[in-house]
């Protein structure tokens, strides 16, 4: 059974530097003439690629080759220019842990409401939030304001409320080290328990090491073109090849 | 290009965007007010200071306008100053709403509409509890009928889509052009001086005003006055003035947002 399914995709997407933010400016070049239809950079490159359920997928690539992007396209918060996303099952990303955290909330303000970001239910979450808290080992400072945690304790709770329920698809953009070395080891068994079970994961990371001791499978990425997809090892081998 | 994304299923995507409304609007108001129920009265402060401002300077020049009464040119001062106070606050703040939230959109996939409606939504709730009630009570005093006070949910509709289609057009236009805020504070500025909020319509040159009354809040104010003030039944016919201009406008503000959503994200 399949888990996600990329047919065709490329993306291509505007480059910030060149574009003015700035209304007045842009009206006067439109009126002199010198205004330029903006340019695009291609980010994809007609990417092909199947992912089974439960299979565990490191993604691999120089900077700026796409990775990110891609896992971006997978989580639909971008939209492919041509080609189709299939996704079945729901999706949790891990990118960039806190991100949708209101600083001046209360964290179980904040749990219910990173959660319903994801996708659950307000119910839900707040049956959640005490299992959350306690993973998270914030029990304590359930009624302070998130600004008041130190930023590995953020961490932690980000963490605590994007595994609390085992996805479909998780989605790890080099995030895996979290908080202090015991709550490292916590995480890191947490995550081993989705690999265990039949959670479809998605890896991004410059950790070779790390991705072939845990994926099976490796897509090595580069200028936005997959270069090559199979075994993990190889996968990496490529990689390095290329590079030296 | 097609995108099915079956998220955790029985869970359909209006589901989805309820929930999401009302966690993002719970989160604004308690972060206004802090957890004082109280709070909401605060945003009777702006119009309540402007109406004594207003009325201490002009009232007794206006006054004729208003049977020679200064009370009455304060009321029609004052419903005016309220739904003025609620358009300008609710879409400048849901023109910053998206861009303001632009790190979340690259990290979590929302859809990006329900944050300029959760700003117009949180702004519609302090208006139900706070200046609603008021509008209502002087409804039935004037007019000794409760139709009056019912009636004055039309109005408020065609004032919150007028809110959500100017809303969605300056979070859409913010994204791209980030000095948009200087230009939008100009253009209310000049609505509240354009729109008769604190002087009567008459005042207007004949042959000014029609342009004047094509304005929809011009007719949203008309029509709360008439509803609150008047002491008669209300006139149906400004409700559907009222509610007409408003929802074109909110129908262009959705077209708007809708054709250059797709841009965005490269601009966040």
């Amino acid at each position: 059974m399949e888990a996600i399914r990329l047919n065709g995709i490329s993306l291509w997407r505007r480059t910030q530097e060149e574009f003015s933010y700035d209304f007045k400016k842009s009206l006067l070049s439109f009126l002199e003439g010198k205004y330029r239809k903006p340019t695009k950079k291609l980010v994809l490159d007609r990417i092909n690629l199947n992912i089974e359920v439960g299979e565990t997928v490191g993604i691999i690539g120089s900077n700026g080759s796409g990775k990110s992007t891609l896992l971006k396209v997978i989580s639909g918060i971008l939209q492919p220019t041509i080609g189709s996303v299939h996704v079945y099952g729901n999706i949790a990303p891990l990118i960039e842990l806190g991100a949708g955290l209101d600083p001046a909330m209360s964290v179980t303000h904040n749990i219910i409401l990173y959660g319903v970001m994801l996708g659950f239910l307000r119910k839900e979450m707040i049956e959640r939030i005490q299992s959350i808290l306690e993973f998270a080992e914030l029990e304590e400072y359930a009624f302070a304001p998130v600004k008041a945690l130190s930023s590995g304790m953020k961490a932690r709770l980000g963490f605590a409320i994007a595994t609390d329920v085992r996805p479909d698809i998780l989605i790890l953009d080099e995030v895996l080290s979290v908080g202090d070395v015991r709550f490292k080891k916590k995480s890191r068994t947490r995550i081993e328990k989705f690999w265990d079970t039949n959670t479809t994961i998605l890896v991004v990371s410059h950790d070779l090491k790390f991705i072939q001791q845990w994926c099976q499978k490796g897509i090595w990425l580069d200028k936005g073109q997959i270069k090559f997809s199979g075994n993990v090892d190889e996968a990496v081998e490529h990689y390095l090849n290329a590079v030296e | 290009m097609s995108l099915s994304l079956k998220n955790t299923p029985n869970r359909s995507q209006l589901q989805r965007y309820w929930e999401l409304l009302y966690v993002l609007v719970e989160n604004n108001l308690k972060g206004r007010y802090r957890g004082s129920f109280l709070g909401v009265f605060w945003s009777l402060l702006n119009p309540l200071m402007m109406t004594v401002i207003y009325a201490a300077v002009l009232g007794t020049a206006f006054a004729s306008y208003y049977d020679n009464s200064i009370v009455n040119y304060i009321l029609a001062a004052f419903t005016g100053l309220v739904t003025m106070h609620f358009f300008a606050a609710s879409t400048s703040q849901a023109m910053r709403s998206v861009v303001s939230n632009g790190s979340l959109l690259n990290k979590i996939s929302l859809p990006i509409s329900v944050f300029p409606a959760s700003m117009i939504t949180a702004n519609l709730f302090q208006f139900v509890m706070a200046t609603l009630p008021l509008l209502a009570i002087m409804a039935v005093i004037i007019s000794g009928n409760v139709i009056n006070s019912l009636a004055l949910l039309f109005p408020l509709l065609a004032l919150t889509l007028v809110s959500t289609g100017t809303g969605f057009i300056l979070s859409a236009l913010y994204v791209f052009f980030r000095d948009i805020p200087y230009f939008y504070e100009v253009a209310v500025y000049g609505l509240r001086i354009g729109t008769p909020v604190f002087y009567p319509a008459d005042v207007v040159p004949e042959k000014i005003r029609p342009f004047v009354l094509l304005n929809p809040l011009a007719q949203i104010i008309e029509s709360i006055r008439q509803i609150t003030l008047s002491g008669d039944l209300p006139d149906l016919s400004l409700i559907w003035g009222a509610l007409l201009g408003s929802v074109i406008v909110c129908i262009l503000g959705w077209l708007c947002f809708k054709n250059l959503r797709h841009q965005f994200m490269d601009l966040l």
